[in-house]
């Protein structure tokens, strides 16, 4: 909504400069956008009648004319040629400057001689004004101009003005017309809002002689009236009308419909200006103007040119015959105003919000009336917003008035009540204003008391306010008037409060604290990929979306991984080729087809290992599998997460070269591995990429407990080493399994220290080496002792897995 | 001065001490010193030898010279330990000076995202005033999301053009605020409730320099007996000082939200604001819970007040680390993650 600083202060009178204004609204709750000077002042500059003009005695070029300024005659030297005696020209008196640009110096006229010729002031042209790009002759006024009028009355420019730009919340459309924002100002400043007095000429004959209507959907439009006026002369506005909707952004059209917006401004009712003679005339006469539904595939020309073809719930303004306007949405080309028109039929009326939503989205046409009726205008506004503009119509364009309207309003709206207990304010506000106070700020909005007891005040709504629907609502608006800046802020208190999420929280804070530790950033990636970026992680179904935007945001994400890979892709294009990344977050898979929701924790790796430095050289060695592994190690058992089994599930239909599969008994916690090459080459990856993704539900909920602290060993250890050379089918942890089926109570650990193979080691085959520590809790193991509870195991291993000792 | 008689063990001493003097000061390495040591103190060593001859000396004599052959003993080890010091100090120091310059071998450690980041420093000061985290379902239904936070059925918000919804029977939505974990706490728990809630959420809007179809929110609501925009004010104060700074200035003004009632919107200044040629930005919505959100779940308005403010997580990121695009959020370029 835009107004303007002058124009509201006609409307109440304020003595707050145009800033502190702007600050006043917004503290209101009428935020000010933005704010612009506009207008031009031209204090000093008058219209001037030329009396005489005559050759400069000492310059062929100048002439020297005698004027009227309105008080007196005064001599000016002037160097144009285009006027006459008898012309109105614009004058700037000494002491006074010619307007300026934003930046620019104003520099005054000086009274003085000019080639010896006494010239007291200038005559001007457009061009000097600001007025037009006519530089070469003066700017000529109408013959009619009085001399000595202020240049800005005659053009109907007020002095500079200030444009406001302000944002109006959807609960309150009383602020979408000037006069509601003057209300809302004068109840603050507690001053008179200045309404505008509408007093109706009415010519003998009834407008219900001439004009029916037929309201057939009350619930889209609850009210329609009309008001007729004959024998207009439509032609351009006044100057005052049409320079105060250029201020305001709106373009004049004529001396009809500027009044049908100005009042639409002014008090936030729309109105439409019909030409009257394109309505059918019934036997008698009469026009009926018909409020219905369209008929389903009726087309309609907009007064834009636009054909719409129609689905049968728009509601229609028409005649017996035709419709003639999108009723609330816009007019109809077959009656809009024409230069040739002389009955006007104006139209005040109310319609349904989300009809009008429904309609003008549909269409995709946004006006300034569906944008007012969306948001709900007061059905007692209709006949004021008629008379206002029926007024100003015949005030413009010399029309007469039929006396009377026509006008359906079948069930006017009870006004509504509402109470308020004060002491219910004190408690919200925290702090204490008293009820006389409170009554006294609802009142200036215009609320009016019912009854009153010692506590309480039951209070009439005024119907412009059909955002106050209970006590809550009200105890805003005494904050409002308060002033909620000036309610003092009280330190926190109260108790703790409890979620089950909380330590999840923390579970996930400390997951992200180890993973950075270890060398991982953290990314955030879209939630809605493409459907092809979501295919990658080879699940078949797809949580789709209904209305998405564009078709590479159409899919939710059903992992991380795309997520991850689109990262390392767009580094790689950045020349970044090494990452380690992890992203934690929610995925939408789809089980038994429905779309889930479930959290994840995610890990790339790709490129150098260490960053390169100048103590090993250029080349660290780029990541593998083993390093996510390990990285998944230290995560996991830092959280606590016990009985973990790695497994190689192969490669079929994986997006990785081997799918790595992580469980917890038969529980898959995760999955891992290096990208598959082509999928690498697809997305510009040069070097290994190693991905994993863990079900951060399944790992919070696993968490084991704390475990209790192990005394520290007093006896000595026995270091035990052998290699064995095994079958290439052979697992670290079948060879763990087997240690541990035949493990003596004091083998303390097991630990692999080198896989081998190459020289000296027969094709299909591996040497693993393995050191074994004994050591017992309670004494001192002797040789004897740990030489055959080695020999016992590796004799086993030997017969388990035909394992070689070497 | 002593008799002549016990003048040759004792002018040996003094000799002994001048020689090892000399000889430890030209000791030009370990080895060397200790040959020396030997040489005087060692079990056959002169000052040793001294020692033994005691015993010779006329019984009188004994006490003065065996103070002055342990005297000269003292000096000597003394002398030995301090070349030792020198000798060793020197032979740590490796030939060519060590240059210090050189880049150290690092740990890189990873960062964490800014948005991680500036989610949980408001997290933390909502913490230390009793708030526990909370959270809900990205994917919401009609009823979480708009009916029970009061949001009229034909509201702008809950239009096709502004949420997303799922292609399935349901037709449920993504949440557009993380307002609805609101709903969800409070049908669970009974009052008081004190929580902050952090999240994702989304918004129909074309990806640009200030909209990205996701986003982050965080906020806080608290319910209670006598709750008071007062207190509102006094805990979005606590938590804006904590992550804006404590210059950090706000102001409050009316504002219209569905689910609170009286709602604000708040302004915040500080140099940053001034920097970016603003006295005010906006930062966020706040007010007192509606009575009918109370009502939808089952809270009785006339014994709860409470409040709820909220804001956009990329916001509050955009302006700490001066961020142009919000876009940056969502590239995950390392050069951009690795400056947190």
């Amino acid at each position: 909504m835009k107004i303007t600083y002058q124009w509201l202060k006609r409307y109440v009178d304020f003595d707050w400069s145009p800033g502190k204004l702007a600050d006043r609204l917004t503290m209101l709750g009428l935020e000010v956008e933005a704010s612009e000077r506009v207008g031009q002042s031209y204090d000093g500059v008058l219209v001037a009648e030329v009396l005489e003009r005559a050759p400069h005695p000492n310059a062929d070029r100048l002439l020297v004319c005698r004027i009227n300024d309105g008080q007196g005659v005064r001599r000016i030297v002037c160097g144009a040629d285009n006027f006459s005696a008898g012309d109105r020209v614009p004058l700037v008196l000494p002491g006074y400057a010619l307007p300026t640009r934003e930046g620019e110096k104003s520099r005054p006229i000086k009274a003085g001689k000019i080639r010896g010729e006494v010239s007291e002031g200038m005559l001007c042209s457009g061009q000097e004004l600001g007025l037009s790009d006519d530089g070469e002759g003066l700017l000529l006024l109408d013959a009619d101009a009085t001399p000595g009028q202020n240049l800005g009355d005659y053009l109907g420019t007020d002095e500079a003005d200030t444009l406001y730009d302000l944002e109006i919340t959807p609960n309150r459309p009383d602020w979408n017309g000037v006069l509601g924002i003057a209300r809302e100002v004068a109840a603050l400043a507690n001053l008179e809002l200045r309404c505008p007095a509408v007093e109706l000429q009415e010519s003998g004959s009834p407008c219900a002689g001439r004009i029916r209507i037929r309201l057939e959907d009350p619930e889209r439009c609850p009210r329609y009236s009309a008001r007729l006026i004959e024998r207009v002369a439509v032609g351009p506005s006044p100057a005052w009308l049409s320079n105060l909707l250029s201020k305001l952004g709106l373009r004049s059209i004529n001396n009809v419909v500027d009044v049908t917006n100005f009042v639409m401004m002014e008090i936030g009712q729309p109105l439409h200006a019909f030409d009257c003679r394109s309505l059918a005339r019934n036997e008698d006469g009469t026009a009926t103007v018909v409020v219905r539904r369209a008929h389903e595939g009726e087309t309609f020309t907009s007064l834009d040119g636009q054909e719409h073809r129609l689905n049968g719930s728009e509601i229609m303004i028409a005649d017996e015959q035709k419709a003639v306007a999108l009723g609330g949405v816009m007019g109809g080309l077959n009656s809009e105003i024409t230069p040739e028109t002389t009955e006007v039929l104006l139209e005040s009326a109310c319609f349904a919000p989300g009809n009008i939503r429904a309609t003008s989205k549909r269409l995709n046409l946004r006006t300034d009336a569906s944008y007012r009726f969306e948001r709900g205008v007061d059905a007692q506004t209709v006949d004021w917003a008629s008379r206002r503009a029926a007024a100003l119509i015949c005030e413009t364009t010399g029309g007469q008035l039929r006396s009377g309207a026509v006008d359906a309003w079948p069930e006017p709206p009870e006004p509504r009540r509402v109470s308020l207990r004060f002491e219910r304010t004190d408690r919200l506000l925290g702090i204490r204003i008293p009820p006389e106070e409170q009554l006294a700020f609802l009142e200036r909005l215009g609320l009016s008391r019912r009854s009153r007891t010692e506590t309480a005040g039951e209070f009439a709504i005024p119907s412009h306010r059909d955002d106050l629907k209970r006590e809550a609502d009200l105890i805003e608006e005494v904050a409002r008037l308060y002033g909620v800046d000036r309610i003092p802020a009280t330190p926190p208190r109260g108790g703790t409060g409890t979620h089950a999420y909380d330590r999840q929280h923390d579970v996930l804070a400390q997951a992200r604290s180890l993973l950075t530790g270890m060398g991982l950033h953290e990314i955030q990636g879209q939630t809605l990929v493409s459907q092809a970026a979501a295919g990658v992680s080879k699940l078949t179904q797809k949580a789709a979306l209904e209305n998405a935007l564009s078709a590479d945001m159409d899919t939710l994400r059903p992992s991380l991984l795309p997520g991850l890979l689109s990262a390392l892709s767009y580094n790689a294009h950045h020349n970044v080729g090494s990452a380690a990344l992890f992203e934690a977050g929610t995925v939408f898979p789809v089980r038994d087809e429905r779309i889930v929701e479930a959290r994840r924790l995610a890990l790339a790796l790709t490129g150098d290992r260490f960053a390169p430095s100048w103590t090993n050289g250029a080349n660290p060695g780029d990541y593998d599998v083993f390093d996510l592994k390990g990285r998944l190690e230290v995560l996991l058992e830092s959280l606590r997460i016990q009985g973990l089994q790695w497994q190689n599930a192969g490669a079929a239909d994986s997006l990785f070269q081997e799918e790595g599969r992580l469980t917890l008994g038969k529980q898959i916690v995760g999955r891992f591995g290096q990208l598959q090459s082509d999928l690498a080459a697809q997305l510009d990856l040069k070097k290994a990429v190693l991905l994993a993704e863990l079900d951060w539900d399944l790992i919070l909920a696993r968490q084991a407990a704390p475990r209790p602290f192990k005394p520290l060993p007093v006896f000595p250890a026995v270091r035990r080493d052998v290699a064995l050379l095994v079958d290439e089918s052979v697992n670290h942890r079948d060879i763990l399994k087997i240690v541990r089926q035949a493990k003596p109570n004091f083998l303390q650990n097991v630990e692999i220290f080198d896989v081998f193979r190459g020289r000296g080691i027969p094709q299909g085959k591996k040497s693993l080496a393995y050191a074994l520590v004994y050591r017992h809790p309670e004494r001192t193991l002797t040789d004897e002792e740990v030489s055959s509870a080695h020999f016992g195991i590796v004799e086993r291993l030997e017969k388990k897995t035909g394992a070689r000792i070497r | 001065m002593e008799p002549e008689a016990t003048g040759e063990p004792l002018s040996e001493a003094n000799a002994h001490l001048a020689d090892a003097e000399q000889a430890v000061t030209a000791a030009a390495d370990l080895d060397e010193l200790q040959k020396i040591r030997v040489e005087y103190l060692g079990a056959k060593g002169k000052i040793t030898a001294l020692l033994k001859r005691l015993g010779r000396l006329p019984p009188q004599e004994r006490p003065s010279a065996g103070r002055r052959i342990n005297e000269v003993k003292a000096t000597v080890e003394c002398l030995l330990e301090r070349r030792r010091r020198e000798l060793r100090e020197a032979a740590d120091r490796p030939s060519v000076p060590t240059d210090f310059s050189l880049p150290g071998r690092r740990l890189e450690p990873g960062r964490l995202h800014p948005l991680t980041l500036v989610t949980e420093d408001i997290v933390r000061s909502f913490r230390r005033l009793g708030f526990a985290v909370a959270a809900g379902p990205e994917i919401e239904d009609d009823y979480h999301c708009f009916d029970a936070l009061n949001t009229p059925p034909d509201h702008p918000a809950r239009d096709v053009q502004d949420t997303f919804y799922l292609r399935e029977q349901d037709r449920r939505l993504l949440r557009t605020h993380t307002s609805s974990v609101q709903i969800r706490t409070m049908r669970e728990q009974s009052p008081p409730v004190r929580i902050v809630v952090p999240g994702r959420v989304y918004r129909r809007d074309t990806a640009d320099a200030t909209h990205n179809p996701t986003f982050h929110q965080i906020e806080g609501l608290y319910v209670d007996r006598d709750v008071t925009i007062g207190d509102l004010k006094g805990t979005v104060s606590f938590v804006f000082r904590e992550v804006l700074g404590k210059e950090v200035k706000l102001r409050f003004r009316p504002h219209y939200f569905s689910y609170t009632e009286p709602s604000m919107e708040i302004d915040f200044s500080s140099p940053v604001t001034r920097r970016m040629g603003r006295e005010w930005l906006e930062i966020a919505g706040c007010g007192m819970v509606h009575p009918q959100v109370f009502e939808n779940v089952g809270y009785d308005p006339e014994i709860w007040s409470g409040w709820a403010f909220g804001f956009g997580i990329e916001r509050i990121a955009m302006i700490r680390y001066g961020i142009e695009d919000i876009r940056k959020f969502y590239e995950n370029d390392l050069r951009f993650l690795r400056q947190f």
